[in-house]
């Protein structure tokens, strides 16, 4: 047998390397790279300064996409980087990298270290984001850097994620000592604070001009002549885009749907364009987009904008099939999309696209959905849990507030606010089963219908059910324009009725089958057989 | 009126301008939005962006909330009903404007329009008249949104349903509003629209371009 000290001591690992205890050989691994840098890792990171110093794109591109997480996953699974003195060392003190390799440290240590990054370390990595956007935002001319479209997209959106994983964190009081909420609350109170966040990302969209950049395109003119000297370059023009997508979750996350919408005004969501090329973006978009409609009670537009993302995530579905972290992320922002598009359908029953409506029933949500029409407000409640964003306050609780966990508080508003709209709208699905199945009918049938011992006054309580139904089936929809918020009021759903005293007349929608899809499928299948046929040959 | 925001650098803008740039969220503009609310409360106006970047600077800065701003803000945005104002600012409340018993009496009033139990309406607003009075024009914001929603949902309606529905007015003022909105007057019954041109019963049939299928059918030659 070993004594402990053999165990503990530094010559023994260096002689005779692995153990064969996978818990020693970790522990082994461990030491030896918090002392020596793996020469493929070094090699990498000298590679990676080279070319982002030489702006070369693809190769940047490609280490970033590949390399990077490749090494990260063999070496720094559940452990950080190297930290910035070593690196340092071996690319020349380079201050622009060294920015950049921290943004991808600290991102990783958000993603990878278990139980999270320290307070130090999120001190740490805003004071990183900081030196970032001084050295592009203030200088007197451009920065000469060129970083590929999909890094600068996460650079925008971890940004955002940080500051609402740090919101979160600082709301949790419950597991922290005294110093370290005086450190969070005094100390350091302007670390993450929204302002900062909103200053950010404000000062992008200007500096790129990208708004009028945008509204020069939807008119047809060339960008290029608005863009001044900052926009008219890449970098500076997908920071600026990004950033008013950046601002879109900002505002969601607390609450302020309007502006949501507002800051993507001179973005026309619905159309492809040049900007729409990093699918994690437009995904992100439609989110966003689709849940701040689905609170303002804008249904129709809410519907639109999910089916038509969650049709292009079946389109490409093949490119996040591969396990990693934004593919991980895309696939539960397309579960959570579902999510919302069911209780949108069963508010506001109406058609959708075929495919969508068959993963609908595949993945079995027709249950749930069914629940939820038959009035089962947990259901409801479930659902929204699971697919709205994580709500933040802007604010850190207040110096006196007692040591309690106020995570939650703000999700709980906006349920809260969501389940009012819901129990407003309970009764109608039950009425519209009834109205479904005529075209006329007396109200006095229809109270019997609902109650069999109704009097005058279940007549006048139906009246109010029914006015109901008519206001809240008749939402702003969206017709033309970059405004989303801009609309009319349409009825969309269904089916739709009107009163002439006291009778009432029922419009459904009829569908009648649709063959097309299924003569493509079997012609296309019918086609393929015959080629295979003709390649035998015997 | 317009209202002009006094910048740190002596210039001043509009109220527009400085909530389309980072100033929205300085506080120190926050007393002239809130007077530009109780404007709007006097001259009957409305300006829903303004009011929400109000609320939005409450959200930042729960020190300097003004409660009797909250009630006007919320009020105003009653009277911009069918539009969905009323949620949109109160998803930006904070759990002590929440917690506030009159906050809560508005809810109530917003909960009971949404629901349009018009007729309980105007019995909790008589009880709580003290708290709308200085909104000017808000009995007839909310008569508006009542006669849209009777103008989407009849054909013809009973003349006293009718007045019940506005709040129990007299023939006279009824008369008014009928003359506003082109309605008719038949026997006992109103005449509101034809409804029956507008909504009738779709049928949505498959259509196939040719474009869709061309492809295809070059794949078969």
């Amino acid at each position: 047998m070993y004594s402990g000290e053999d165990y503990g001591s530094a010559d023994y690992y260096d002689d005779y390397g692995h153990t064969g205890d996978p818990q020693l050989d970790m522990e082994y691994e461990r030491n030896y790279y918090a002392t020596r840098m793996p020469d493929n890792v070094k090699f990498f990171l000298q590679n990676f300064c080279q070319a982002i110093k030489e702006g070369v794109l693809f190769d940047i591109q490609n280490m970033y996409e590949n390399t990077f997480p490749q090494i990260s996953d063999h070496h720094f699974d559940k452990s950080a980087w190297p930290d910035e003195q070593e690196v340092a060392a071996i690319v020349d003190n380079d201050k622009v990298f060294l920015i950049l390799y921290k943004e991808l440290y600290y991102r990783h240590i958000h993603a990878r270290i278990p139980g999270g990054p320290k307070l130090d370390q999120r001190i740490n990595s805003f004071f990183n984001y900081c030196d970032f956007f001084n050295l592009i935002i203030s200088s007197q001319n451009p920065v000469s850097l060129e970083l590929p479209d999909i890094w600068l997209w996460e650079l925008v959106d971890e940004f955002v994620y940080q500051f609402q994983n740090f919101a979160q964190y600082r709301a949790r009081l419950t597991d922290k000592t005294q110093e370290e909420i005086q450190q969070l609350c005094v100390n350091h109170s302007n670390v993450w604070s929204i302002l900062c966040i909103l200053n950010v990302l404000h000062s992008l969209v200007d500096i790129s001009n990208i708004k009028k950049q945008l509204e020069a395109i939807s008119q047809g003119n060339d960008p290029q002549t608005v863009a001044g000297e900052f926009g008219e370059l890449s970098f500076y023009k997908m920071l600026g885009y990004f950033s008013l997508v950046g601002l879109l979750r900002v505002h969601s996350l607390l609450g302020d749907y309007y502006q949501a919408i507002k800051v993507l005004e001179p973005i026309e969501i619905h159309k492809k364009s040049q900007y729409s090329h990093i699918p994690a973006c437009q995904i992100s978009t439609s989110y966003y987009v689709g849940f701040a409609y689905m609170m303002m009670r804008r249904y129709a537009d809410a519907i639109r904008t999910f089916s038509e993302i969650l049709l292009y995530i079946q389109r490409t579905k093949q490119l996040y099939s591969t396990r990693s972290y934004q593919n991980d992320q895309i696939n539960k922002q397309a579960e959570q999309m579902y999510h919302l598009l069911a209780i949108c359908l069963v508010l506001h029953p109406q058609c959708i696209d075929e495919s969508i409506q068959q993963v609908l029933r595949e993945k079995n949500y027709h249950d749930a959905m069914f629940k939820m029409q038959c009035g089962d407000l947990e259901v409801f409640k479930s659902f929204f849990i699971f697919a709205c964003p994580r709500f933040v306050t802007p604010c850190p609780p207040a110096a006196d507030a007692p040591m309690e966990d106020y995570v939650k508080d703000p999700m709980e508003h906006q349920l809260m606010v969501f389940m009012d709209e819901v129990r407003q709208q309970k009764d109608l699905p039950t009425t519209r089963s009834y109205l479904k199945l005529y075209t006329t009918l007396p109200l006095a049938k229809l109270a019997s219908f609902i109650d069999p011992n109704a009097s005058e006054d279940d007549v006048s309580k139906l009246l109010i059910r029914l006015l109901c139904f008519k206001h809240k089936m008749r939402n702003l929809v969206w017709t033309k324009g970059s405004s989303g918020l801009e609309g009319s009021f349409k009825s969309g759903s269904e089916l739709d009725f009107y009163i002439d005293d006291d009778m009432i007349h029922i419009a459904d929608t009829k569908i009648s089958h649709r063959y097309g899809d299924f003569f493509v499928r079997k012609i296309m299948k019918f086609n393929d057989l015959n080629r295979k046929l003709k390649n035998i040959h015997i | 009126m317009s209202h002009m925001v006094k910048m740190e650098n002596g210039q001043s803008q509009t109220i527009q301008e400085m909530l389309g740039c980072i100033e929205r969220y300085n506080p120190d503009h926050l007393k002239t939005l809130e007077a530009y609310v109780e404007d709007q409360a006097k001259n009957n106006t409305y300006d829903l962006e303004a009011n929400l970047a109000v609320l939005k600077l409450y959200q930042f800065n729960p020190h300097m909330l003004n409660f009797d701003i909250t009630y006007t803000i919320l009020l105003k945005c009653l009277t911009n009903l069918p539009h969905t104002d009323f949620v949109m600012a109160k998803c930006l409340l904070l759990p002590q404007q929440m917690k506030d018993g009159t906050v809560q009496t508005i809810i109530d009033l917003a909960d009971i329009l949404e629901r349009t139990d018009f007729t309980l309406f105007w019995q909790r607003a008589e009880v709580n008249r003290s708290i709308f009075r200085h909104i000017s024009g808000f009995h007839d914001s909310i008569r508006k949104f009542v006669c849209h929603v009777v103008g989407i949902t009849f054909q013809t309606i009973r003349k006293d349903l009718l007045k019940e529905l506005l709040g129990g007015i007299e023939d006279s003022t009824l008369d008014q509003w009928i003359k506003k909105y082109g309605w008719k007057h038949q026997g006992n019954l109103i005449v509101i629209a034809v409804q029956d041109e507008k909504i009738k019963t779709k049928n949505i049939t498959e259509k196939i371009e040719f474009d869709n299928l061309g492809g295809l059918m070059a794949q078969c030659l």
